[in-house]
C-alpha cells in the first residue's frame, strides 16, 4: 500500500516536471512572436490555459494547504510563494485576455471579430514583462526542487543509458 | 469527479477574473483612443481613414512587433528573456546557498 502511494507521489513529481518544461519552453515562444510567427503566438497561448490549469491540478493539495494556513502560522517563504502564484495567476489571465482582445489570427478563425482596442495592447506587452520577472522569482524560489528533480528523471535516466552509472560501479 | 470539480474551480476563477479585467479596462476609458491626452482629431466615420483619429493607431505595423519579420534578431530577445530569468534565479539562489553554507560550516566544528 505505502510503496503504491510512493509510487504514484514519484509520476506526480514527474508529470509536474514535464508539464512545467512545457509551459516554460512555451512561454518562451510565445514571448517572441516575430521569431514564432502570429498563429503559433495565438494557439499556442491560447493552448497554455490547459497546460496552466494541469499545473495548478497536480499542485492543487499544496494549494489547498496554504490557503487553510494562510491567515494563521505559515513560513515567510510559503507565504512569498502563494502570493507570487496568485499575480502570476492573475497576470497569466490578463496577457490571455488581452491577446484575445488583439488577437489577429485565433479568434477571426473562429469567426469572432472585436472592435480596436487601443489600450488592450499596451496592457499585454506590459503584462508579459511582468510575468517574465515573476516567473524568474517563481523559478528561483523552486530552484532546489528544480534541480532535484531533472537531476533524478533527466540526468540520471541519461548517464544510466549512456553506461556512465555502470562504469563507475565497475570502479568501486 | 474531483478532477473536473477542480478544473470548474480554475476555469470559473479565469473567466471572473477576465470579466473583471474586461470591465475595469472599459470603465478605465484605457481603450479609449485618446487616453492619456493623445492628440484626436476629428474624421467623420467611413472617412478617408476609417474613422479612426491616426491612420496607423491601434493597429499593428505590417510584420512589425508582433509579426513576423525575417533575420534572426528575434534570438537576441529569446536570449534575452532566458537572461533575465537567469539572472533573477542566480541573484535569489546565490545568496540563500551562500548563507545557507556558512551556517553549515558554523555548527559543524
Amino acid at each position: 500500500m505505502t510503496e503504491e502511494v510512493s509510487k504514484s507521489a514519484l509520476s506526480q513529481t514527474r508529470s509536474k516536471l514535464w508539464v512545467d518544461i512545457l509551459i516554460f519552453a512555451a512561454f518562451l515562444i510565445t514571448m517572441e512572436p516575430r521569431g514564432s510567427g502570429l498563429a503559433i503566438h495565438e494557439w499556442l497561448t491560447l493552448s497554455m490555459l490547459a497546460a496552466m490549469t494541469v499545473h495548478l491540478l497536480l499542485n492543487w493539495d499544496w494549494i489547498i494547504t496554504i490557503t487553510s494556513r494562510f491567515l494563521g502560522k505559515l513560513g515567510g517563504l510559503n507565504r512569498i510563494n502563494y502570493i507570487l502564484n496568485w499575480l502570476l495567476f492573475v497576470d497569466g489571465t490578463l496577457i490571455m485576455i488581452s491577446g484575445i482582445m488583439i488577437s489577429e489570427v485565433a479568434l477571426p478563425f473562429m469567426g469572432i471579430q472585436l472592435p480596436q482596442g487601443f489600450g488592450w495592447r499596451r496592457l499585454h506587452d506590459m503584462s508579459a514583462n511582468l510575468f517574465l520577472l515573476m516567473l524568474g522569482v517563481h523559478t528561483a524560489l523552486h530552484w532546489s526542487w528544480i534541480v532535484s528533480t531533472f537531476n533524478r528523471y533527466v540526468i540520471q535516466p541519461v548517464a544510466r543509458m549512456l553506461g556512465v552509472g555502470a562504469k563507475k560501479d565497475a570502479s568501486a | 469527479m474531483k478532477i473536473l470539480g477542480r478544473t470548474f474551480i480554475i476555469l470559473f476563477a479565469f473567466v471572473l477574473l477576465s470579466g473583471l479585467m474586461v470591465a475595469a479596462v472599459n470603465a478605465s476609458g484605457v481603450n479609449q483612443p485618446n487616453f492619456n491626452g493623445e492628440r484626436t482629431e476629428f474624421r467623420p466615420q467611413g472617412g478617408e481613414n476609417g474613422g479612426l483619429p491616426f491612420p496607423n493607431e491601434g493597429r499593428r505595423p505590417e510584420g512589425g512587433e508582433r509579426g513576423e519579420r525575417g533575420g534572426g534578431f528575434w534570438i537576441f530577445g529569446a536570449v534575452k528573456n532566458i537572461v533575465v530569468i537567469g539572472v533573477l534565479v542566480l541573484v535569489i539562489v546565490w545568496p540563500r546557498s551562500a548563507a545557507k553554507k556558512k551556517k553549515r560550516a558554523v555548527t559543524t566544528p
